[in-house]
Parts: C-alpha cells; structure tokens; sequence
C-alpha cells in the first residue's frame, strides 16, 4: 500500500463469511417446528477472533448458537455466554423468506442502508463507546429452500463510508512503530485484556502509552479520562485480517465513531493480531489515518452512505450451499442401507 | 458404511451405554484417559493454546459424564496451506518418511513434527493435481461445487442484483480482493489454501481423546469429508481416517479412528519414562496432538508447548 510517509487512501479488507453447517441445521428445524410462514426478521449473534494466523485472516462465523434454539428465545435478544475469547459476539440480523422469488425480491440497499443507520444512531447515542460490539453489525438474507436442503444467503457488513475516504500515512509492523521496551508493553496489556473474562470479546479499545513506554487498554467509554492524560493515544481494535498492508474492515466504524463522536483528523490505529493466541507485535500493524470530512458528514441526521454486501468470488452475487447429503432423509437412509 | 463398522459402532454404542465412565487413572498403564483426566487435561491445553476452547455443542447430544459447558475441545479456521498428499512427496525425496504405526518403529516424533521448511520452498513445489491419489480418477471440479447444489437453474442470476449505488467494487476505501477476482476457482493456489476446525471429543468406549475435521474450501464454504481425505497422511486416509457423524455436532466429519490411541499413547508414555520423564497427565492432550500431527501433517492446528520430550532430534 503506502510508501512510509507518503499518504494514499486507506483501504480495508472486507470481512469473509463463513457458516458452520450447525447453523443451517438450526435453521431448518426452527423453520420448520418455530416459525412457519412468519417471515420476520431475528436477530443472531455471529462470532469473530482477531487474526491468529500469518497466513489466513479470521471470519466471521456463524455457529447453531448464534441462532436461538425455541421461539421463545425468539422474542428476545440472543443470550450468548461471554468471556470466550475466541468467540466475540458481533450482532446481526436474519431475513429468511418462504420462497425464492421473495429472496430475489428483496430490497438490499435498503435494508443495508438501515443497518447502517442503526450504527451511526449508536455512535451518536453512545451507546456504541459502552457495547463496542454494536459497531460491527451484519445482515444476513436467506432462502432455506427445505424441499432440496439447500440455503441460498448473502451476507452484508455494514460500513459507514467517510467522504471523502481517509487517508493512511505511515502503516508498519506495530514491532516497528514502537520501540522494543514498548511494545513488550503493548503485548502484555493486550494479553492481559484479552485473558480477562470480562474484556476477552471486547473487540475494540484504546491503547494508552505513557512517556515511559509503559501501555495501559481501557475501554472505548474513558475516551475522556484519556484525553486527560498527556499519554500517546491509539485506537485499537481486534484485526480479524491477516495482509501486511491493510487493516480489516473493522476498522471503517470505528474511524467513523472517532471523526464524528470526538471530532479527530488525525487517528493513529493499532491492527491487533495474534499468533497462537497472543499477542504478536510481528503481525499487529499500526498506522496513522487522516479523516477530512466535512462538518455536515458528522451531523446526526445525516446518515452516511453505507457499502458492506459480500462479493461471492469478486461477484456480486449470492452463495448457496446444499446439504442434502447431510440432511436429506431418503440419502440418508440410502447412504446408512 | 461397511457393515463390520456397522456392527461395531452397534457394538460400541451398546458398551457405552451399559458401562460407566472411567474413574480409576490408567494413564501410565494403558495409555487411557478418564473422564476428569480429558477434562482437567482439556482445561491445559485451552490455558496454554488459547486458540483451542471448550464447547457445549448441540444440546440433544450432550454426554451427562461430561460437564455441560465442556463436552469436547475445539480449534477454528486453522490453516492448512497445501494437500497432505504432495507432502509426502517431499519426504519420500527426502529420504523417506517414518510411518508412526510401524512397529519397529519408536522414532515417532522424527520426521512430521517439523516438515522440511516450508516456506522457502513453497514456491517451487505447487501440488500437482495429476499426483493426488484421491484425486484421480475423481478430477477436482470447480471448488463451488462442491457443495454448491446441481440445480444451477435456482442459482439468482447476477443481473438481478445490479445495484445503483454505493457497491462496494467502486467503494475507495474497499480493498479490492485481487486474488479471488484474478484467478479462476481451480487454481492451484487457491486450492492449497483451505481452513479446518478441528475439534476433539471424548471417546469413551476407547476411553481416549478423538479428533475430528471439518474442512472449508478458499472461499470458506464447506468441504465433503471426502474431500478432507487429501488432507490426512495417505497411509491414513480411509484407514485410521473415516467419515463419521460427529457426536456433538451436525453432519458427517472425518475422524482419526480412535482403536489404537491407547496402545499409541502407551508407547509415547514408556519412550518417556524409559528416558527418564515422568509424563503428566495434564499433557496428555499435547502428546496427543503431536502424535495426530503425523496423520494430518499440513494443518497448522496450535499444539506447541516448550517442554522437553527427549526426541530423537533433540536432548
């Protein structure tokens, strides 16, 4: 991407989807038993970790748990134990239609746009500092075609768009960035934040490193104890990529949250990464963006446009996955005979 | 499904059911784990290898000797870069490789613990599909579908979807994926790169740790289990390998067959004590895993640990 110094647009890769085959088998029995021909939306939970791996990013990734299991879990929001640092709740919302016309009719850009809109009012409200969750929301639209046991779906993670787009200067290994006594530092906070059952899955926070290199992570919410101290200040958040040169897509909320929430230019950002569970300053990156938006971009009623809707293959186009072969009852009793 | 293995799973299921739990430890003895021994060593490896954790999995299936919030382990989106069979390929050219179940043989942790550097020669050794064993006479079909069901007519056509604004291929900020885009689905690169979840349960008719696969293609759709034989040491696939329904998941999922881990993990366990270690059973777990690693040489799954075995290579 950039050549140190040199600014070009900061680029982000989008998340990737992936489904466990649970997640379809909940699916079909709640169709079947729970819902009927209703229709209307529920709200899943799907689940994401910062990348562990130099070579593959991490997904988000849908299990039979980020489903509820009865209609009566049905009315309320998910209830998903939390502290598992592997699994870091991400809220989402299902449309599953009764026919695949229904699938086809459906109005994308709009229901993305009021996805979108649900973040930019939390950010404003607040409420996104105190369930950093809420900045990375996703929408999943379905068809569970049960006569064949195959899924048509589509994913969308929604992003606000800042316009014009920020602008990156400076994005290196984060063992680059810091020197070598402070990122030991920023490598034992982290660890520590992420080993603590309270702060496991909270996926994005602020590093505070003070002038003798010792770093301290706090939560999103003591933004203002922060800018109290005359500490370095970055905004961190769990990286779900693996590229060198770019920061996943997490990152697009949160520099919208900092431009129009607390009013920044200029954000320096940590890519938080592990390697077998820990903190690995080798594949964290940090960089600093800079976010020129006008005053107007920021107002509350103004939502910003929102892009997010998974490429299946670089098309856009839906996925389908069959899995007659695992649900099918006469190719099961075929397969067991 | 063979019948002989139908009639043993009958068989097994039947012990299961009639018989308790292990309490009593035999782990020195037979290499076996009881129930709490699988918990508390399960409860290590996820402290030490935060990437594995415990799950509950579908609540129809839970084991009542197991605790209701850890029925078996398991790790995610693990990578496993290339097919297990072109590996082999490179052992059989360097010299040949050391099969764990060879009787003669005691040098088990020699050759697959640290296959011959990878990435400086990643490059250069490109699986050949022309070499996959499994692949043969079954050529490999575009990844999609796989999975992706025969009735292509339901598939919605893309014009459908062509919206006005806002896509996120002409969005600036969006890092436009070059690879997925650049390159057909059946390229060798792409291919090479599949994820697994590996997971481990408790057999308790083996009364040993079982590991299961589940393998996702590049673009992180599901794999057939048959597929998952590629990536599982040939000398195993279809063997010690087979397809099975998984006890607290859906669907089928390949498996290391469990009926030597005793005997295999006695053997590890006396190399040990003869070298003057005295196994815990808190490792049990990471003996395990490195002794799976020879079945399933190329995923990456996270065992490491700094202790020292006294490996042949090593001490």
């Amino acid at each position: 991407m950039a050549e140190q110094g040199s600014s070009t647009v900061l680029q982000l890769a989008p998340f990737q989807s992936m489904v466990d085959e649970g997640f379809w088998h909940r699916l079909s029995s709640l169709k079947l038993n729970e819902l009927g021909i209703n229709d209307s939306p529920i709200s899943i939970t799907g689940f994401y970790a910062p990348c562990s791996h130099s070579q593959v990013s991490n997904h988000l990734t849908l299990l039979a748990e980020s489903l509820p299991s009865t209609l009566s879990e049905l009315s309320s929001e998910p209830v998903i134990s939390r502290g598992n640092r592997n699994r870091c709740p991400v809220p989402g919302l299902l449309y599953n239609t009764n026919t695949l016309e229904d699938f086809r009719a459906l109005d994308l850009q709009s229901l993305l746009k009021a996805e979108g809109k649900k973040i930019w009012e939390d950010i404003h409200s607040g409420n996104a500092e105190k369930n950093s969750a809420l900045l990375s929301r996703f929408l999943l639209v379905s068809f569970a075609d049960l006569k064949k046991w195959s899924f048509h779906y589509w994913f969308a993670f929604p992003a606000l768009a800042l316009k014009p787009p920020a602008t990156c200067v400076g994005l290196r290994k984060a063992s680059q960035y810091f020197s070598p006594e402070t990122a030991q530092s920023v490598s034992a906070a982290c660890n520590e934040w992420r080993n603590s059952s309270l702060t496991a899955d909270v996926p994005f926070f602020l590093v505070s490193v003070s002038s003798d290199s010792q770093a301290t992570i706090r939560g999103l919410h003591e933004w203002d104890a922060c800018q109290a101290e005359s500490n370095e200040l970055l905004y961190g958040f769990y990286d779900p990529c693996h590229l060198p040169n770019n920061p996943g897509w997490p990152l697009r909320n949160l520099l919208a949250l900092i431009c129009a929430r607390w009013n920044q230019s200029s954000v320096k950002f940590l890519c938080y990464r592990e390697s077998r569970g820990f903190a690995d300053m080798e594949l964290s990156l940090v960089g600093e963006a800079l976010i020129s938006v006008a005053e107007d971009w920021k107002r509350p009623e103004n939502v910003p446009d929102v892009v997010g809707w998974e490429l299946n293959k670089g098309k856009r186009l839906p996925r389908c996955i069959s899995l007659a072969k695992s649900m099918d009852p006469t190719r099961l009793a075929v397969s067991a005979a | 499904m063979v019948l002989s293995q139908k009639l043993h799973e009958a068989f097994k299921g039947t012990v299961e059911r009639i018989t308790g739990p292990r309490t009593v430890s035999a782990f020195k003895e037979k290499g076996v784990l009881s129930v709490t021994e699988f918990v508390s060593a399960g409860d290590n490896l996820v402290s030490k290898c935060p990437t594995w954790s415990w799950e509950a999995g579908e609540p129809s299936k839970r084991k009542p000797y197991l605790p209701a919030d850890k029925q078996f382990l398991i790790t995610r989106n693990v990578p496993c870069l290339r097919r297990a069979a072109s590996v082999e390929e490179d052992y059989e050219a360097a010299g040949g490789e050391v099969l764990l179940d060879n009787e003669d043989d005691d040098g088990w942790l020699a050759t697959h613990g640290n296959p011959k550097d990878k990435k400086s020669d990643e490059d250069e050794n490109l699986p050949s599909m022309d070499t996959l064993e499994i692949s043969s006479n079954k050529p490999i079909q575009s990844i999609s579908s796989y999975f992706g069901g025969d009735d292509d007519e339901d598939i919605p056509d893309m014009a459908d979807y062509q919206e006005p604004d806002n896509l996120i291929e002409t969005d600036a900020a969006t890092l436009q994926s070059t690879y997925l885009v650049a390159q057909e689905p059946d390229d060798d690169n792409i291919l090479r790169t599949r994820t697994y979840d590996v997971s481990i349960t408790y057999d308790k008719y083996y009364q040993t740790p079982r590991v299961w696969l589940t393998g996702y293609d590049e673009s992180r759709m599901l794999l057939q289990p048959e597929l998952v034989l590629e990536d599982v040491s040939q000398d195993h696939a279809r063997k010690t390998v087979t397809i099975e329904d998984h006890p607290h998941l859906p669907g089928k999922h390949a498996s290391v067959h469990p009926c030597r881990h005793g005997a295999v993990m006695k053997k590890i366990i006396d190399v040990l004590m003869s070298r003057g270690v005295e196994p815990e059973v808190d490792m049990y777990l990471f003996l395990f895993l490195k002794f799976v690693a020879s079945v399933i040489p190329t995923i990456e799954y996270d065992y490491t640990m700094d202790f020292d075995l006294g490996s042949s290579s090593g001490s």
